[in-house]
C-alpha cells in the first residue's frame, strides 16, 4: 500500500489520511455497484432518465429508497436533455449530483456536458456504454462514451463491477479538487459489465468513507445570496479562449491529482488503479491495447501466449482524460508491435479514437519504433472471446516478426455475407384494392360540422389483410397490437407509419425481420413527430411538382408509447401547432414498458414501477399522471380523441374520424389505454376487466374534441356503471397496494383527482365552446 | 464439509437454455448468489437478452471457480460442463448443445418419455439427465426454474443443495413470501425425481462452438440498414412462448362475429369466406399455432364459448393447426 504524506493536496475541505476500511463481500453487476456506491455517497440528488442498459441504476435506487435506505432526491427527467439540465442546475445549487445514461442518452444530453465543465460545475455520470443509434442497437460498444472525449469532462474507465464501485468515490474526490473543480464520467461496459454479477467488496465503515469523501467545497452558487454572480454569461471572441486555458489547465492538473487520490483509495480498499494499468509489459515485445472489459479478456489470452514463450501483455487504460499520453509512451517503448482494439469507429480516420490517441502519443517519441495495427471490434455488443484477444495478438506477433504491418486499419469479426443468402423473403405486398373497400363510413353532419361514423359488422372488416404480419416478439396478451388491429381495419388506402422508440418498434423490426407489411420507419425516440412532418410536407411537394402521383393518397400516422410523448412532447407539440396533416397514435400503457417498466408522466399517481417502488416508506408514483389528451387539445387541433382498445367499436370510430381529418384537415391525436400484462402485474387474459374498470371509473374518460367540441363518448355514470378507482386498482399487480388500508389516504386522494377531472370533463361536454 | 469443484484450475461453467419468462435467469443468479456469498467459491453471472419481454430466447450463464482464481473474462460460456435446458422445444435446436464437453452434462425439462432424436448429437460421453420440471412445478404451486435448480443440484453434490435452497428462499422472503415453501418443494422434487437416461449421444469428444452467423453479411446487406422483405416475421414460430396452455376453437358453437379477431395480439386467427349460400359470408376457420403465444384472450372475449381453454399435450397444436399462409408456410 501507498504510503501518504500529509502535505498533498487535497479538496477544499480538511481531509484525513485515509486508513484501511472495513468492507463486506457482496455479489453484484456493475449498476448495482454504481447504485451501492451512489447510496454509500449519499449524493443530494440524481437527476435521470432511462435508457438501457444505465437504467437499473436509478431502479435499484428507487427500491432502496422506498425502504427509506438512503434520502437521495430521485428527479426522473423529461428526457436526457432535461435530466442533464436537472442534473446541472442543482450542481450548481452546490449539493452532490449523480446521474446515469447510455447510447442515444448521452447524444441527447451531450449538448449539457461543454457547458458543465466549461462553467466548473463538478457532478458524477455513469455512462453503461452502448452502440448509438443509427439503427438502434441496444448492446454495448463505445460509440457513445467517444462522443464525450472532447466535453472536458475527466473520463474514468470502468472494467468490471468492483472498478465501478471504486472510482465513484474516486470521481467525487477528483471533480471537486479545487485545481480540476470538473465533472467526471465513469465508463463501463453495457450489459457486460452494467448486467454481470461478480464478487466485490463494498465499504462497510460509513466513517471511512465520510473521511475520504470530505465535503463539497463552497464553489460559487446562485444559493448564496450573500455573494450575487452572474452564472453564465455571454462571452465571445476575447474572453473565451481564456476560460478555455482554464479549462485545460484544469485537465493538466487533473494529472496530477487523479494518482493521488486513486493512491488514497488503494490505501482504504487494497485495490490499485494505475492511470494506465499494464499486465506483463515489463519485457513485452508485443501488446495489445483495449478499453475496459475486453482488456479482462485479453490478459487471460496473454497469460496462455506467454505459457507458449511469446512475450505479450495488455495494456488498457483507467483514466481516458486526461488522456495517459506520457504512460503510454513509456510502456510502448520497446514493444515491437501493437494491435490497438477500438470498440468505435472514427469514420474515415484510419482507427478508432484510442488507436489514433496512442498513434500520436508514441509518435512523439524519437525512440519508439512500435509497429501499429488498428482494429474496430466488438461493435453493436459483439462479444470478444479469447479467440478474438488471440487473433489481436496473432497479428501483431506477425508485425514484430516481419517488421511489416500488412493491413494498418480493418474491422475484425464483420460477416460478409454469402451471395444469393439472406433472410426469410417477405409476403405479397397488400394491394390497394384489398385496402379500399370501406370499413368505416364517415359523412359530416351538415347541420353540426362534425362526422359520423358507420361501422361495417366486425366479422366484415375480417376480410381486410393485417398491415402487421404475425411472428412478432410482443408478450402474451399485449394490448398493443390489438389497438394497431382495430386503428388498421378501418383506414383505407395507403399508409405510411413511423413508430417512437418502444415495445412496439422493438418487437416488430428485430433485424433482418419485420412485422411491416408497409412501409415503416424508426428515427429517434423523441423526434419521431418531427420526423413524419417532414416526410408529409416532401410528399405533398413531391406531388405539387409533379414527381409523385397524388393517386397514392397516403395518409401518415404516428404510432408511440407514452415514453415516446413525455421525451417527444416538445417535437409533438411543434408538429400538432405546425398543423400538418398527420396523425399521431399514443398506445398508452403507463411506463416506459419496452425497458423494464419505469415510470412515466403518464403512470398514475401511487402505480407500482421500478423507478417508482413500493415500500415500507414510499407507496408508488408521487404525482398525478399527465393529461395529454387535454395538452394536444390546447393546440386546437382538428380532432383529438380517447379511446381504449378494452371498447373496439368506439376505437374504430374515432380512427376513421382520424384519417379523414389526417387527410384533409391537419394534425390528429389519439390517446388509446393499451394493456400491458408483463408490467401491470396481471394474468395474460385480464385486459378486458381491468380496462373497463378503467373506464368505468372515470380515470380514463372516452371522449372526442372535435373542431374544439368535446364530446364524451361514453358516459359510465349515464349507463349506470360508475365504479369507484378502487375497483379498477385492486385487479393490477402494480396497483394492490393502494387498496390496502393503510394507503386509504392516497386512494382517497386518487379518487378526488379523478372525480375533478371528470366534472371538469363534463362541464366542458356541456359547454357549447368548449 | 466443502466438497470441491470438479477441476481446480478452470471454471466450471454452466448454460441455462430458455425462453424468457420461465425464470432462467433467476435460477443463475440463486444459483451463482450462493455459490459466492455462501460456499466461498468465486463467481460470475450474467445473460444475454433483449428488451424486457417475455417470450423471447434467453441464455443465462453462470461461471463458478475457486475463490483465489480470478474471473477475468466476461463472454458467453463457450464450452459448459453442463446446460440446463427449460423447455423442450429447445431441444430441436442444436445451438442448445454446443460446446458441450465430451464428459459434460444434459438436464432437460420434459414429461416421462422415450428421449427425443434430436439428442443423439451429445457427446458419447455426456451424462443426460430428463426431469418433469413443469409437471412438478404445476404440482408443488411453483415455477420450472426451482426445480430445475434442485435437479442440478441433485445432480452435482458441490453444488450444495441446502445453501442453494437457503439463498432460493432469501431471494423471494422479501417479495413473495407466499412462494417460499412452494418452491422448495419444488426444489427437492427436483433434486430427487429426476431420471438419468443411458446411452443417448452418439457423438465423438467435445460438441463444437457454435457461433451465429448473420443472414446477410457487410457485403449483401441492403444499404442503410432497411429489411426490403415485408412482413417476414411471418416465418418466425412462436410456439415455444406457450407455457402449456392454449385456446381450441369448437367451430360447432362459433357464431363468427369477429369479436376474437379484434383482441388477438397475434394475428393467429383463420378466416376465410363462407360457403356459397351458406349462413355465414365470412367464418372463422381455425387457429395457426405457430403464432398463437397462448395469452387466451379470445376465450375471454368469446360471446358463445366457442374458445375454450385447454392443456397443451404433444402434437396437439400440429394436429389442430390451421395455416394462415397455406401454400406459403407450411
Amino acid at each position: 500500500m501507498t504510503t501518504l504524506s500529509a502535505t498533498l493536496p487535497r479538496t477544499g475541505a480538511d481531509v484525513p489520511a485515509p486508513a484501511a476500511a472495513r468492507q463486506k463481500l457482496e455479489f453484484r453487476s456493475g449498476n448495482e455497484a454504481a447504485a451501492l456506491a451512489a447510496r454509500d455517497i449519499g449524493y443530494h440528488l440524481m437527476g435521470y432518465f432511462p435508457i438501457t442498459p444505465s437504467t437499473e441504476i436509478a431502479e435499484n435506487l428507487s427500491e432502496m429508497q422506498a425502504n427509506g435506505e438512503h434520502d437521495i432526491v430521485m428527479v426522473a427527467g423529461d428526457g436526457e436533455h432535461g435530466a442533464a439540465g436537472i442534473c446541472y442546475g442543482a450542481a450548481l445549487g452546490g449539493g452532490r449530483v449523480l446521474n446515469a445514461t447510455s447510447a442515444q442518452g448521452l447524444l441527447y444530453a451531450l449538448e449539457q456536458l461543454p457547458v458543465q465543465a466549461g462553467t466548473r460545475v463538478p457532478m458524477v455520470l455513469n455512462v453503461a456504454a452502448r452502440s448509438v443509434s443509427g439503427p438502434l442497437d441496444i448492446r454495448g460498444d463505445h460509440s457513445d462514451l467517444y462522443y464525450a472525449l472532447n466535453t472536458g469532462w475527466i473520463i474514468l474507465c470502468a472494467r468490471d463491477p468492483q472498478a465501478v464501485y471504486d472510482l465513484n468515490f474516486a470521481a467525487i474526490r477528483i471533480g471537486e479538487h479545487l485545481d480540476v473543480r470538473l465533472p467526471v464520467l465513469i465508463a463501463y461496459d453495457g450489459f457486460i459489465t452494467s448486467h454481470q454479477k461478480r464478487r466485490i467488496q463494498v465499504f462497510d465503515d460509513p466513517e471511512a468513507i465520510a473521511g475520504f469523501l470530505g465535503v463539497r467545497p463552497d464553489f460559487p452558487s446562485p444559493l448564496d445570496t450573500e455573494h450575487p454572480a452572474t452564472f453564465g454569461p455571454y462571452m465571445n471572441d476575447p474572453d473565451l479562449i481564456n476560460n478555455k486555458v482554464q479549462l485545460s489547465q484544469a485537465m493538466e492538473a487533473a494529472r496530477r491529482v487523479i494518482p493521488e487520490v486513486l493512491a488514497d483509495l488503494e490505501a482504504m480498499t487494497g485495490r490499485a488503479y494505475p492511470v494506465l494499468d499494464a499486465y506483463r509489459m515489463d519485457d513485452a515485445e508485443v501488446a495489445s491495447v483495449l478499453v475496459n472489459s475486453a482488456a479482462e479478456t485479453a490478459k487471460e489470452t496473454a497469460d496462455e501466449l506467454r505459457a507458449r514463450g511469446e512475450r505479450a501483455g495488455v495494456l488498457s487504460p483507467n483514466v481516458l482524460r486526461p488522456f495517459p499520453a506520457e504512460e503510454f509512451r513509456r510502456a510502448l517503448r520497446r514493444v515491437k508491435a501493437v494491435t490497438i482494439g477500438d470498440r468505435a469507429d472514427s469514420y474515415g480516420a484510419g482507427g478508432g479514437n484510442l488507436s489514433l490517441e496512442v498513434r500520436a502519443a508514441i509518435q512523439v517519441d524519437p525512440a519508439n519504433r512500435t509497429r501499429v495495427l488498428s482494429r474496430i471490434y466488438g461493435l453493436g455488443g459483439k462479444d470478444f472471446y479469447a479467440a478474438d484477444a488471440e487473433q489481436f495478438f496473432a497479428q501483431a506477433i506477425d508485425a514484430a516478426a516481419s517488421g511489416k504491418v500488412s493491413e494498418p486499419f480493418a474491422y475484425h469479426g464483420a460477416t460478409p455475407g454469402k451471395p444469393g443468402a439472406g433472410p426469410r423473403p417477405g409476403l405479397p405486398a397488400i394491394t390497394a384494392a384489398e385496402v379500399s373497400r370501406p370499413m368505416a363510413h364517415v359523412r359530416r353532419d351538415s347541420a353540426t360540422g362534425r362526422l359520423a361514423v358507420e361501422l361495417e359488422p366486425l366479422w366484415k372488416m375480417t376480410s381486410v389483410p393485417n398491415r402487421i404480419a404475425p411472428g412478432h416478439g410482443a408478450c402474451p396478451g399485449c394490448g398493443t397490437f390489438p389497438v394497431l388491429n382495430q386503428v388498421y381495419r378501418v383506414m383505407q388506402g395507403n399508409i405510411v407509419v413511423l413508430f417512437q422508440t418502444g415495445c412496439a418498434m422493438v418487437v416488430t423490426t428485430g433485424y433482418p425481420a419485420t412485422a411491416h407489411r408497409i412501409n415503416y420507419i424508426h428515427n429517434l425516440f423523441q423526434n419521431g413527430a418531427a420526423t413524419l412532418s417532414g416526410l408529409v410536407e416532401m410528399y405533398h411537394e413531391r406531388v405539387r411538382r409533379g414527381e409523385l402521383p397524388a393517386s397514392r393518397d397516403i395518409t401518415f400516422v404516428m404510432v408511440t408509447g407514452d415514453g415516446g410523448m413525455d421525451i417527444g412532447m416538445g417535437s409533438a407539440l411543434g408538429a400538432a401547432h405546425r398543423n400538418h396533416p398527420m396523425l399521431i397514435l399514443e398506445y398508452d400503457n403507463q411506463g416506459y414498458m419496452n425497458t423494464g417498466a419505469q415510470l412515466s408522466y403518464s403512470t398514475p399517481f401511487g402505480h407500482r414501477t421500478s423507478t417508482s417502488e413500493v415500500g415500507s416508506r414510499l407507496p408508488g408514483k408521487r404525482y398525478h399522471h399527465k393529461d395529454t389528451a387535454q395538452i394536444f387539445s390546447a393546440c386546437h387541433l382538428p380532432y383529438v380523441f380517447t379511446a381504449s382498445e378494452g371498447y373496439p367499436e368506439d376505437l374504430m370510430r374515432k380512427a376513421a374520424k382520424a384519417q379523414w381529418y389526417a387527410k384533409r384537415e391537419g394534425l390528429v391525436y389519439g390517446k388509446v389505454l393499451s394493456f400491458c400484462p408483463l408490467n401491470w402485474r396481471a394474468a395474460d387474459d385480464a385486459a378486458q376487466p381491468i380496462l373497463q374498470a378503467a373506464v368505468d371509473s372515470c380515470f380514463f374518460p372516452l371522449y372526442e374534441v372535435e373542431h374544439g367540441h368535446t364530446s364524451i363518448t361514453y358516459d359510465p355514470e349515464a349507463s349506470g356503471r360508475l365504479h369507484p378507482v378502487s375497483d379498477w386498482l385492486g385487479q393490477m399487480g402494480k396497483t394492490r397496494h393502494l387498496v390496502k388500508s393503510e394507503n386509504a389516504s392516497i386512494l382517497q386522494g386518487i379518487q378526488q383527482e379523478t372525480d375533478r377531472r371528470w366534472r371538469r370533463l363534463k362541464a366542458m361536454h356541456a359547454h357549447p365552446d368548449l | 464439509m466443502d466438497m470441491p469443484l470438479p477441476h481446480a484450475e478452470r471454471f466450471f461453467e454452466i448454460r441455462f437454455e430458455s425462453i424468457g419468462g420461465l425464470g432462467a435467469h433467476a435460477a443463475g443468479q440463486v444459483l451463482a448468489s450462493a455459490a459466492v456469498l455462501r460456499m466461498g467459491l468465486n463467481g460470475a453471472h450474467f445473460s444475454s437478452y433483449g428488451s424486457e419481454k417475455k417470450g423471447s430466447l434467453v441464455r443465462s450463464f453462470v461461471r463458478l471457480g475457486q475463490a483465489e482464481l480470478p474471473i477475468r473474462t466476461s463472454a458467453p460460456v463457450e464450452k459448459p460442463d453442463v446446460i440446463v435446458v427449460f423447455h423442450a422445444a429447445l431441444l430441436q435446436n442444436p445451438a442448445s448443445f454446443a460446446g458441450l464437453r465430451a464428459d459434460g452434462t444434459l438436464i432437460y425439462n420434459a414429461r416421462p418419455g422415450p428421449a427425443p432424436q434430436e439428442l443423439a448429437a451429445l457427446p458419447r460421453g455426456a451424462r443426460v439427465i430428463r426431469v418433469d420440471a413443469l409437471g412438478i412445478a404445476v404440482r408443488a404451486k411453483s415455477r420450472p426454474n426451482a426445480v430445475l435448480l434442485g435437479t442440478l443440484c441433485g445432480a452435482f453434490p458441490f453444488l450444495r443443495a441446502d445453501v442453494v435452497l437457503e439463498e432460493l428462499t432469501q431471494e423471494f422472503a422479501g417479495r413473495h413470501p407466499e412462494a417460499v415453501a412452494s418452491n422448495e418443494r419444488a426444489f427437492r422434487a427436483g433434486a430427487s425425481e429426476f431420471e438419468t437416461l443411458e446411452a443417448v449421444g452418439r457423438a465423438q469428444g467435445d460438441l463444437p462452438v457454435a457461433y451465429s452467423e448473420p443472414a446477410w453479411g457487410y457485403e449483401t446487406q441492403p444499404l442503410g440498414g432497411i429489411i426490403p422483405a415485408p412482413g417476414n416475421t411471418a416465418w418466425n414460430d412462436l410456439s415455444m412462448s406457450r407455457t402449456g396452455w392454449l385456446p381450441l376453437l369448437d367451430r360447432g358453437k362459433c357464431i363468427h362475429c369477429g369479436l376474437c379477431d379484434l383482441v388477438c395480439p397475434d394475428q393467429c386467427l383463420v378466416w376465410a369466406d363462407g360457403e356459397e349460400g351458406g349462413k355465414f359470408e365470412r367464418e372463422l376457420m381455425g387457429i395457426d399455432y405457430r403464432y398463437c403465444k397462448g395469452c387466451l384472450r379470445c376465450i375471454e372475449s368469446c360471446p358463445t364459448a366457442a374458445m375454450a381453454k385447454s392443456e397443451e399435450t404433444p402434437g396437439l397444436a400440429d394436429r389442430l393447426r390451421v395455416p394462415l399462409f397455406p401454400g406459403l408456410i407450411g
